[in-house]
C-alpha cells in the first residue's frame, strides 16, 4: 500500500504543478488523500469507477483498490438501516430454526397501511417469486389470504390453475374461500377451480355423498395435485375473527375436543405441536386435508400479529410451511416463544457479566430468616418511630398512626407489599394516611389485614383506599372493601396509575402505580385532614393521580430476601427502561447512557404525556429505587431541572431521596405532578409521617 | 364408592404443601423472569398455612366442605398477594360444591376440578390464553370432562387432567401475558412459562397421584 500511496502522492504533486489548466486536483478538503477523494467522488458524487479514474487521472483498477482500501480503513462505512437489518436477521434465524426454504420478514412499523395489507403485499411478492407457468396453486381463506390475492400481479404466466382449498361458505364475510380463490385467479390470469360444495356439512354422510358427486370429486382431485399452496393460520383466541367469521358453526366453542387446538389452517385444527385435533367437525369439513397440505412441494404461510404467535409456531412445528411470510415483531415473538436466541447484537456485545453472575450470584443481606424479614423490619420501624406509627392489635403488618383520626374525618388507608420502604409505612401520620396494611415482599396484604386497618381508620365519615394498580392488590383490597361494606363502612378506592411506561396514554387506567403514590397520598391525606367530606377527598385524590406521571430506569436488578439472587439479569452495558418497583424487568432494554442522556430520555417521555409549557408549575420527585445514592440522584435532578427551566416550567416543590424503593435495585425514577393552586395548597398542608413531615408554614 | 372426602383432601393438601416447598426456589426463579419473583414464596407459604390450619383439633373429622372453607381462609389471610384471592376463591367454590354434595364420588372428579377452576376464573377475570394459572386449570377441566364423558376410570381421568395441565403450562411459553405484572412485558413474556400455570400443574399432578393411590388402595 505504501508504494501506491507514494505513487499517488507523486502524481498529486504533478497535478499541483499543472493546476490551472490540467486535470482537476483534489480539493483542499480531501487533504491530498486519494482514498478520501476517490470515496467522495464515488459514493457522494455518484460517479462510476471509470469516471472517478478519469477525474483522478489514475487507472480504473487503482480506483477499485482505493475504494476497497477506504472500506477496510473505515473511511467508508457501509450501514444497513437498523430496521431493515433486523428483518433480515430475524428472517435468517427463522429460516435456520425451523428449517424453512425461504423466509420473508417485513418491518414492524409500516406507517399508514395495515399489517394485513402489508402482509398481503409481501405474500404476493413471495408467491410471485415462487410460482411458475403450468402450476396448480391452492389458496385457503381469510383476511390475509384475500390481501395476498388482491396484491398479486399478473406476470404473464401461462396455464396456472388456482384451486379453492376448502368448500365454500354463505357467511357474510368478504374473505370467503370462493372470494380468495377467484380473486387470486383473476390476479394471475389463471383458471379458477372452485369447490362446489359447503366447507362445513350438516353430517359426515352428507360429506361422503358430496365427495362422490363427479363434479365435486374432480374439483377435490385438483387439491391432490397442488404444486404450491398459500395459506393463512387463524388464532383461536377469543378475539380472533375466526369466531365471528361465521365459517364454523357453534360446534367450535361447545366441544371439549377443540380445547387443545391453538390454530386453524384450511378449516382444520392443530394443537401446539401442529398435530391435527379431531372433533365433531373433522368428518363434516370438506376441503384439503392437513396431510395433503404437508405434501405440497411449496407451502407459503402468510401470517402476522402477536395473537397468532402460538398458531404460527404450531403450523411451523407441524410442517405446514416451507416458506414463511410474517412481520418482524411476530417473527421475533415466534423465535422467543420457541426458546431461540433473538438478540441480534449478541456477538458485538462486550462480554456479559456471565462469569461474575455465576460465581457471585448471592447477594449479601442483613436478614435472619427470609420468612421473618418483613415482620422484623416493621418491628424495627415501629421501635424507631413510635411518635408516628403504632401496631394495630399487636400485628406489625397492620399499622396505624399513633395519633388517632379525629371524629368525623375521612379515614385514609394505604398499603401494598413490603420492599418499597419508606413506602408505605413512612406516609402514616397526621396529614397523611391513618393506617397501612403491609403484605409480604412485593405481595399484596390479605383482605383481613386491610379490613383491620379500615376499622382503625374509620370514624364514620367513610374511608379512602389508595394503592398502586396491581392485579393482586386490587383483588385483596376489593375483597376487604366488600367486607367493610358489610360492617357499614363506606369505602372509596383510588388506584394510582402514574407509571407512563406501563401502558399507552389511551390506557391510563391500566397503568401501574409507582413513586407517584407519594404525591397522591400527600394530597389525599391533606384533604382528609381538612375534614373534607368523602366525595371531596376522593375527587382530590383522583385529581392528584391524574396530574402525576412517573418514569423509572433500572441499572441493576434487586434481590429478594427469600432468594438473595438478582431478580433478573442485566448485561453490564444495559439499562432497563420503564422499570417498576417490584424488581420486574422494565418495558425495554437499551444500552447504558450517561446521566444526562438518561435524564433526557425520562424527561422527554414525561413531556409527551404532560406537555408542560411556560408558567406551568410542578412538584418534582427524583427517587432512588433503593441502591442509587443521593449523589447520583442530584446529578439527575440537575439535568431534569435544567430541562424544566428551558421550558420555563416552575419547580414549585422538589423532593430528592429514597421515597418509594424496590429493595436494593439500582435505579431511579422521576415523578412530576402538575400543580394548580388547589393542589399546591394541599401539598403545603402540614403533615407528620416519618418519611415526610412538613411543619405548618 | 370412593369419594372426594376429608382424608382425601388432607392427603392432597399435605402433599401439595411438601411439593411446593421443594419447588419454592424454582417457582420464584420462573416468576423472576417475567414477574416479581414471589410466586414460589406465596404458594409454599400459603399451602403451609393451610396444613397448619387443618391440624387444628376436629379438622380430621370435619366435613369436606368445611375443610375447604377453612383452607380457603387460611391461605388468603396468610399470603394475600395475587394467588391468595385466586386460590381462596377456588377452594371456596370447591367447598360449595362439596357442601351440596358431601359424598361427591371420585368418578365425578371433573366437577371438583371445574369448581376450583370456576373460582379462579371468577376472581381473576382472566381468559383462556392470557398466560395465567387459569390456562392450566382450564386445560385440566376440559381434559377431565372429556375423559369422563368417554367413560374413563377416575385414575385415568385425573392423570389426563394433570398431563393436560402440564402440557398447557409448557404452552404458556408461547403466549403473551395479558394479566398481572407480566402483562407489562408484552411480547417480552414470550418464551417464559407462566409460574402460576406451572404451580397449577404441580397441584393437579398431586391430585392425580392421590386419586390413583385412593383407587389403588381399595379404601
Amino acid at each position: 500500500m505504501s508504494a501506491a500511496s507514494n505513487d499517488s502522492a507523486a502524481r498529486g504533486a504533478d497535478r499541483l504543478k499543472a493546476a490551472p489548466s490540467g486535470p482537476p486536483r483534489p480539493a483542499l478538503r480531501f487533504g491530498e488523500d486519494p482514498l478520501v477523494w476517490a470515496s467522495w467522488l464515488y459514493y457522494e458524487e455518484g460517479l462510476t469507477q471509470g469516471e472517478v479514474a478519469e477525474a483522478m487521472n489514475v487507472s480504473r483498477p487503482t480506483v477499485n483498490a482505493y475504494l476497497a482500501d477506504a472500506r477496510s480503513k473505515g473511511i467508508v462505512n457501509i450501514t444497513i438501516a437498523a430496521e431493515r437489518l433486523k428483518t433480515l436477521t430475524i428472517a435468517r434465524l427463522l429460516q435456520d430454526h425451523f428449517g424453512l426454504e425461504e423466509c420473508l420478514v417485513i418491518p414492524g412499523e409500516g406507517g399508514e397501511r395495515s399489517l394485513i395489507d402489508r402482509l398481503g403485499a409481501a405474500g404476493a411478492q413471495a408467491l410471485g417469486a415462487l410460482i411458475r407457468s403450468g402450476d396448480t396453486v391452492g389458496i385457503t381463506w381469510g383476511r390475509t389470504m384475500l390481501a395476498v390475492a388482491q396484491a398479486t400481479e399478473n406476470r404473464g404466466l401461462k396455464d396456472i390453475r388456482v384451486v379453492q382449498a376448502t368448500g365454500g361458505t354463505t357467511a357474510v364475510i368478504e374473505y370467503t374461500p370462493e372470494a380468495c380463490a377467484r380473486r387470486l385467479a383473476e390476479s394471475l390470469g389463471a383458471r379458477s377451480i372452485p369447490i362446489s360444495a359447503p366447507a362445513i356439512l350438516s353430517s359426515p354422510e352428507a360429506k361422503l355423498m358430496l365427495m362422490n358427486e363427479p363434479v365435486v370429486a374432480e374439483q377435490l382431485a385438483a387439491l391432490g395435485q397442488l404444486d404450491r399452496i398459500i395459506c393463512g393460520v387463524s388464532s383461536l383466541r377469543a378475539n380472533s375473527t375466526i369466531h365471528s367469521s361465521g365459517f364454523f358453526d357453534s360446534a367450535l366453542q361447545q366441544h371439549d375436543h377443540y380445547h387443545n387446538a391453538v390454530g386453524s389452517i384450511a378449516g382444520r385444527f392443530i394443537d401446539a405441536h401442529g398435530k391435527q385435533v379431531d372433533g365433531p367437525l373433522t368428518n363434516r369439513t370438506l376441503g384439503i386435508e392437513l396431510d395433503q397440505i404437508r405434501k405440497v412441494p411449496t407451502r407459503v404461510l402468510v401470517a402476522g400479529g402477536y395473537d397468532k404467535v402460538p398458531a404460527i409456531l404450531a403450523a411451523l412445528r407441524g410442517g405446514y410451511a416451507s416458506v414463511l411470510v410474517t412481520d418482524a415483531a411476530t417473527g421475533e415473538g415466534i423465535l422467543r416463544a420457541d426458546g431461540a436466541e433473538t438478540e441480534p447484537s449478541r456477538l458485538s456485545r462486550p462480554v456479559e457479566a456471565t462469569a461474575t453472575f455465576d460465581t457471585r450470584s448471592r447477594v449479601k443481606k442483613f436478614i435472619n430468616a427470609p420468612r421473618d424479614a418483613v415482620t422484623q423490619a416493621l418491628d424495627g420501624a415501629l421501635r424507631a418511630f413510635p411518635q408516628f406509627i403504632s401496631p394495630i392489635e399487636h400485628s406489625p403488618q397492620a399499622i396505624r398512626a399513633t395519633t388517632p383520626p379525629r371524629a368525623g374525618k375521612v379515614g385514609l388507608v394505604i398499603g401494598g407489599g413490603a420492599g418499597h420502604e419508606p413506602c408505605f409505612v413512612g406516609y402514616v401520620g397526621p396529614g397523611l394516611a391513618d393506617a397501612v396494611a403491609v403484605g409480604n415482599v412485593f405481595a399484596s396484604p390479605p383482605p383481613d389485614r386491610v379490613l383491620t386497618c379500615t376499622r382503625a381508620a374509620s370514624t364514620g365519615a367513610g374511608v379512602l383506599y389508595i394503592y398502586g394498580n396491581y392485579t393482586g392488590d386490587v383483588m385483596n383490597f376489593d375483597m376487604a372493601a366488600e367486607l367493610a361494606a358489610g360492617e357499614g363502612i363506606e369505602v372509596r378506592t383510588i388506584l394510582t396509575t402514574d407509571d407512563v411506561a406501563s401502558s399507552a396514554s389511551e390506557d391510563r387506567a391500566g397503568r401501574r402505580g409507582t413513586a407517584g403514590n407519594v404525591f397522591v397520598f400527600k394530597i389525599a391525606g391533606a384533604a382528609c385532614d381538612r375534614m373534607y367530606p368523602l366525595a371531596e377527598c376522593e375527587r382530590l385524590a383522583r385529581k392528584a393521580n391524574a396530574a402525576t406521571f412517573t418514569m423509572g430506569l433500572g441499572l441493576e436488578p434487586c434481590s429478594l430476601p427469600e432468594t438473595q439472587r438478582p431478580s433478573f439479569r442485566l448485561g453490564e452495558n444495559d439499562m432497563e427502561v420503564g422499570i417498576g418497583i417490584h424488581g420486574e424487568p422494565g418495558v425495554t432494554r437499551l444500552p447504558l447512557e450517561t446521566a444526562d442522556a438518561a435524564a433526557d430520555r425520562i424527561f422527554d417521555r414525561l413531556m409527551t404525556e404532560m406537555q408542560l409549557m411556560a408558567e406551568d408549575r410542578v412538584a418534582l420527585l427524583v427517587n432512588s429505587l433503593g441502591g442509587t445514592p443521593m449523589l447520583e440522584l442530584f446529578i439527575l435532578n440537575r439535568r431534569i431541572q435544567q430541562r424544566l427551566a428551558a421550558r420555563k416550567v416552575a419547580v414549585s416543590r422538589c423532593l430528592v431521596g429514597h421515597y418509594c424503593t424496590s429493595l436494593d435495585m439500582v435505579g431511579a425514577s422521576v415523578t412530576m405532578m402538575r400543580l394548580d393552586d388547589e393542589l399546591l395548597d394541599l401539598y403545603d398542608h402540614p403533615c407528620a409521617g416519618f418519611a415526610w413531615a412538613t411543619a405548618a408554614p | 364408592m370412593h369419594a372426594i372426602d376429608t382424608p382425601f383432601l388432607l392427603l392432597v393438601f399435605r402433599t401439595v404443601a411438601r411439593r411446593l416447598e421443594e419447588n419454592r426456589d424454582a417457582l420464584c426463579g420462573l416468576d423472576g423472569e417475567i414477574g416479581d419473583g414471589d410466586h414460589g414464596t406465596s404458594m409454599a407459604n400459603g399451602f403451609a398455612a393451610i396444613v397448619t390450619a387443618l391440624r387444628a383439633p376436629g379438622m380430621a373429622e370435619a366435613p369436606p366442605g368445611q375443610l375447604l372453607r377453612t383452607a380457603s381462609m387460611a391461605f388468603l389471610n396468610d399470603v394475600g398477594a395475587t394467588v391468595g384471592p385466586l386460590y381462596a376463591s377456588a377452594l371456596l367454590q370447591a367447598g360449595k360444591v362439596l357442601e351440596a354434595r358431601p359424598d361427591l364420588p371420585l368418578s365425578e372428579f371433573s366437577a371438583f376440578v371445574a369448581a376450583l377452576t370456576d373460582g379462579i376464573a371468577f376472581r381473576g377475570k382472566a381468559r383462556a390464553g392470557d398466560k395465567t394459572m387459569l390456562d392450566a386449570w382450564l386445560a385440566a377441566t376440559h381434559a377431565a370432562r372429556l375423559q369422563e364423558s368417554l367413560g374413563a376410570p377416575p385414575a385415568d381421568v385425573a392423570r389426563k387432567a394433570a398431563e393436560a395441565a402440564e402440557e398447557e403450562a409448557r404452552a404458556t411459553a408461547t403466549m403473551i401475558a395479558s394479566r398481572g405484572r407480566a402483562a407489562r412485558l408484552k411480547e417480552r413474556s414470550l418464551g417464559h412459562q407462566d409460574p402460576g400455570a406451572v404451580s397449577a400443574a404441580l397441584i393437579l399432578r398431586v391430585l392425580a397421584d392421590a386419586v390413583a393411590d385412593t383407587m389403588g388402595q381399595g379404601r
